[in-house]
């Protein structure tokens, strides 16, 4: 690993437009329309044509492809395709892959999109059960969901089980994680819960999923889109709009990954330390930076448990007090660290770690509908179990 | 649990001898010859050392209780809740954990002893499975107790 990794592209790239569209539980239209809404959105917020976009970076579990979207579009000058994954370990590391085709000179303007129909279409987090046979070919399934371990539900509540074991974590600890992104969600408009506050008593009385963990521990199942325009830091100030600067970027792994689609994690040394702890130093170092200097935090959130071990292995407290740290308010508006300002995964949406991004930018620029005052550095994971990426960004 | 379970693939490459020896009542996880690594989840190459010379080691059976949840949604027909999915540390190879089901919500404990039993759900499917191991004044582990 180069230590000098971090002046290769600290700073020299911008993501200078941003584009959504509405979440919900049914939009009405396809993946690839969605694709479309959100991407000529982020085109137009970067004050750009659709004929600038020359590079193009999908998610793995996208079932929008490059050349659909360079159809869809009209696109005639994309030279640069790219695509990274699993899943939600993208975001960052797209517009990462972003970074290093602008700097190599594989492209100027690159498109950088997740869309799903994740309520009305494909659901993820449901049995992978299809035939009468289940595993083999390296998938690892035969040896879980015969017992009946069959989402990942069920290995996060393994995770927070054991977290309460070794330290003592509460369920009224962790359910300040998911009071806090319902708070931020009630004043975003865009988000699904807007309208829908949540008590520690709501949160508490909920139906079980998978004990410890609650209905309102789990994300929400979403249909919608966002993208983002990455550009380098000298084109972006040609944008109508102030950019968010690419303060640096990176992705890693625990040295024992584990083998597999998701269950073998189980496996891991320890299974409350997560990818975080090593992508973590990583970016740290990439940007000179440390926790202290961290303003506001997107924490990857597709269950309430992974904010929690993040919040210890992005070194925000140290290995064991998330709960207490959660409960301390740190992570609410005016506290050390406040998180998911969009609402998240858990009340705004599951756009797979995307909508983090945008909201990361939105942050930055200072147009949050949960603005933190003065917020110049913004984190964005994209980490849950899988080796994951991370990025940090900076007003311009 | 029902007789739409699903069944394990039990001839994959690289597993096909955990399920073989369930098939003979024995509890085995791969490991490396050469340096005596767990190679768990199963796998044909050592990390460690750089063999690929693996076999199947046959172990005690017995274990701790490392984590585990009560499941109280239903996902799959197969598996009616509540159940209780326990995750057991091997007392021979503690870097090797296994999982097993048991019915309802059994009272549990972190570190707790947990024993293997065998349950066979086709006619060429074992499943290794998992319950409180007997106490010392000789209760035994009932994996239906509810």
């Amino acid at each position: 690993m180069a230590d000098d990794d971090a002046i290769n592209h600290r700073d020299r790239c911008a993501i200078s437009g941003i584009g959504a569209t509405d979440f919900s539980r049914s939009s009405g239209r396809s993946d690839l329309t969605l694709a479309i809404e959100a991407s000529l959105a982020a085109i137009d917020d970067a004050g750009l044509q659709r004929a600038d976009i020359d590079g193009i970076i999908r998610c793995d579990m996208d079932n929008v492809r490059g050349n659909d979207l360079i159809h869809a579009l009209g696109l005639r000058d994309v030279t640069y395709l790219g695509e990274n994954g699993p899943g939600g370990a993208a975001p960052a590391a797209m517009v990462g892959q972003a970074v290093a085709a602008i700097l190599s000179g594989q492209a100027t303007n690159v498109l950088v999109f997740r869309s799903l129909n994740g309520r009305s279409g494909v659901r993820y987090g449901q049995s992978p059960v299809e035939g009468a046979r289940v595993g083999g070919s390296g998938t690892y399934d035969e040896m879980f969901a015969p017992w009946g371990l069959m989402t990942p539900g069920q290995i996060f509540a393994m995770m927070a089980r054991r977290h309460m074991v070794e330290f003592g974590t509460t369920a009224e600890q962790l359910g300040r994680i998911p009071l806090a992104c319902r708070a931020r969600a009630n004043a975003n408009p865009a988000a699904q819960m807007h309208d829908r506050p949540l008590t520690m008593d709501e949160y508490l009385d909920a139906r079980m999923i998978s004990e410890p963990l609650r209905l309102f521990d789990f994300c929400l199942e979403t249909d919608g889109a966002c993208a983002v325009i990455v550009t380098s830091t000298e084109r972006a100030q040609d944008a109508p709009r102030p950019s968010a600067v690419i303060r640096a970027v990176a992705q890693g792994g625990l040295a024992d990954p584990q083998p597999g689609i998701q269950f073998p994690v189980l496996m891991r040394e320890s299974i409350t330390t997560t990818p975080a702890s090593v992508v973590s130093e990583v970016l740290y170092r990439r940007a000179g930076l440390g926790p202290a200097d961290i303003d506001v935090a997107q924490l990857y959130d597709c269950l309430s448990i992974t904010v929690l071990l993040q919040l210890e292995d992005w070194g925000f407290c140290k290995k064991g007090e998330g709960g207490p740290f959660a409960e301390s308010g740190a992570i609410d508006l005016g506290g050390s660290i406040p998180i998911n300002t969009g609402g998240g995964h858990l009340s705004e949406g599951y756009i797979h770690g995307m909508n983090h991004i945008v909201e990361g930018v939105r942050q930055v620029r200072g147009t949050s509908s949960n603005q933190v005052p003065c917020a110049e550095t913004c984190l964005v994971t994209s980490t849950a179990l899988p080796p994951g990426s991370a990025l940090i960004l900076r007003g311009a | 649990m029902g007789t739409l379970r699903p069944l394990p693939v039990v001839d994959d490459h690289d597993t096909e001898g955990f399920f073989a020896a369930a098939r003979r009542h024995e509890l085995a996880i791969r490991m490396c010859s050469a340096c005596g690594a767990v190679l768990h989840m199963p796998v044909a190459y050592c990390r460690q050392c750089g063999s690929w010379e693996t076999t199947w080691q046959p172990v005690s059976g017995r274990g701790s209780l490392y984590s585990w949840t009560v499941v109280a949604h239903q996902v799959h027909p197969a598996f009616p809740v509540p159940y209780t999915l326990v995750l057991v540390e091997l007392e021979d190879h503690p870097e090797a954990r296994l999982v097993g089901a048991i019915g309802g919500r059994p009272a549990l404990r972190a570190g707790q002893p947990m024993e293997v039993w065998f349950e066979s759900v086709a006619d060429d499917v074992v499943l290794p499975q998992w319950r409180p191991a007997p106490d010392e004044d000789g209760t035994a582990g009932d994996p239906h107790d509810t």
